[in-house]
């Protein structure tokens, strides 16, 4: 990176530190909350993510977030650990240990809340099955999620497909969209696409 | 058990369960899906393993965990974890097997994470993770997509999610209030009606 960019993002943004206790309960605070509206699975809180991690904290670049979403997605397991790489990223200057409690720490956030719920959503299901509320829930989840998952999709987008000087890279922008449609007309494992992709880019062919 | 009463006392939802797990052995069932998940296929492998294998449930009881995972905040299979520990023990079954799903990929993957933040700077590296991030961004921009067939032929819900998505992406406007604000009213017109049941 050319110092210039450097001293730009250093300006644009202040890092908030996580090794400050009044921040970590800050930082806390914002994913416990979010754990309770990740309605629709885990991938309707990643434009969020992305606001906390590279917008409002300053832990990560857009570069750095949109890598991290490819290595969750990448690797085995649950993509919504992702929670887990980002609180790792924002320990990171502080050292290994900070970064790895800070880790630990970000997934149990992200997770006890909506485990608490689940439990009692198994312990009381009898009840609440057919209840009204339940059905108009339900129902209403639905294009709720529809709305945030493209709002997500075209974040990410924005975020991956990018120079570092903030224009769109289009063979990246050809690339997202083929794999879409492969996604969506194959069912080809998305490992593939993303060694297929890493080998153009390795090429140079996907600049950014 | 009486209906509606679900008090933390072994086989507490299911009360035709053929098998009651242990703490330990939901630990072991939850990682050896999590293991078997490896290649991907997380859903299936947990219904393998949770009906075929260890009969801890019938299809059925675990279809319901679905739908119960998939309606409460938190990622699906997460969700569908805790739905099936805390069936048989409560919250700590939920506990013991959340952590039994998660511990070792998640290990995994700070693993991975260490290794990114060491050598990410690396102009080779760089240059293969812009491609994957490429194809990365192509599965995510799948999702609405994925789900899109079922609302074609309800214009309200097309509308809703037209609303949200102007909110998230032209409005710049968080999450949180935007669900806040959407639930409810998505709620009152989806609230079950006779003559208007078919939506």
């Amino acid at each position: 990176m050319t110092l210039p960019l450097l001293l730009a993002s250093v300006a644009a943004c202040h890092r908030v530190r996580i090794s400050d206790l009044a921040n970590l309960a800050k930082v806390i605070g914002e994913f416990l909350t979010l754990s309770l509206f990740s309605f629709g699975g885990g991938n309707t809180l990643l434009a969020e993510y992305h606001h906390l991690s590279v917008e409002q904290f300053c832990w990560l670049t857009n570069s750095q977030f949109a890598d991290l979403y490819a290595l969750a997605e990448a690797a085995p397991g649950p993509s919504s650990m992702i929670v887990g790489l980002l609180g790792l990223g924002a320990g990171w200057p502080e050292g290994p240990f900070w970064a790895l409690i800070s880790a630990y720490g970000a997934e149990v956030a992200i997770l006890l809340p909506s485990t608490l719920v689940m439990v009692v959503a198994c312990l009381s299901w009898r009840r609440l099955e057919h209840s009204p509320w339940r059905i108009a829930f339900e129902r209403g989840l639905g294009p709720i999620t529809l709305g945030i998952l493209f709002a997500v999709g075209l974040k990410i987008l924005r975020t991956a497909d990018v120079t570092r000087a903030g224009q769109l890279s289009l063979p990246g922008v050809v690339v997202s969209i083929v794999v879409c449609v492969l996604m969506l007309r194959t069912r080809i494992s998305p490992l593939w696409f993303m060694a297929c992709a890493g080998v153009l880019g390795g090429l140079g062919l996907i600049n950014r | 058990m009486k209906t509606g009463s679900c008090r933390p006392i072994p086989t507490l939802c299911m009360t035709d369960s053929p098998q009651t797990p242990t703490h330990r052995q939901l630990f072991v069932g939850m990682l050896q899906v999590a293991l078997s998940a490896f290649g991907g296929g997380l859903s299936a492998w947990s219904q393998r393993i949770v009906v075929e294998q260890r009969r801890w449930m019938s299809n059925e009881q675990f279809l319901t965990g679905l739908t119960v995972a998939r309606l409460f905040p938190g990622p699906n299979q997460i969700n569908m974890a805790v739905y099936i520990g805390a069936s048989f023990l409560g919250l700590s079954g939920a506990l013991v097997s959340l952590a039994g799903m998660v511990l070792v990929p998640f290990t995994l993957l700070m693993g991975l994470g260490v290794l990114y933040f060491s050598v990410h700077e690396l102009p080779a590296i760089d240059r293969v993770l812009a491609g994957v991030v490429a194809a990365a961004a192509g599965m995510a921009l799948s999702m609405g997509f994925k789900i899109l067939d079922q609302y074609l032929k309800d214009p309200v819900a097309l509308l809703l999610a037209a609303l949200v998505f102007g909110a998230l992406a032209f409005g710049h406007l968080r999450l949180v209030p935007v669900i806040l604000v959407s639930g409810p009213i998505a709620m009152a017109w989806y609230w079950p009606r006779r003559g208007r049941q078919g939506s």
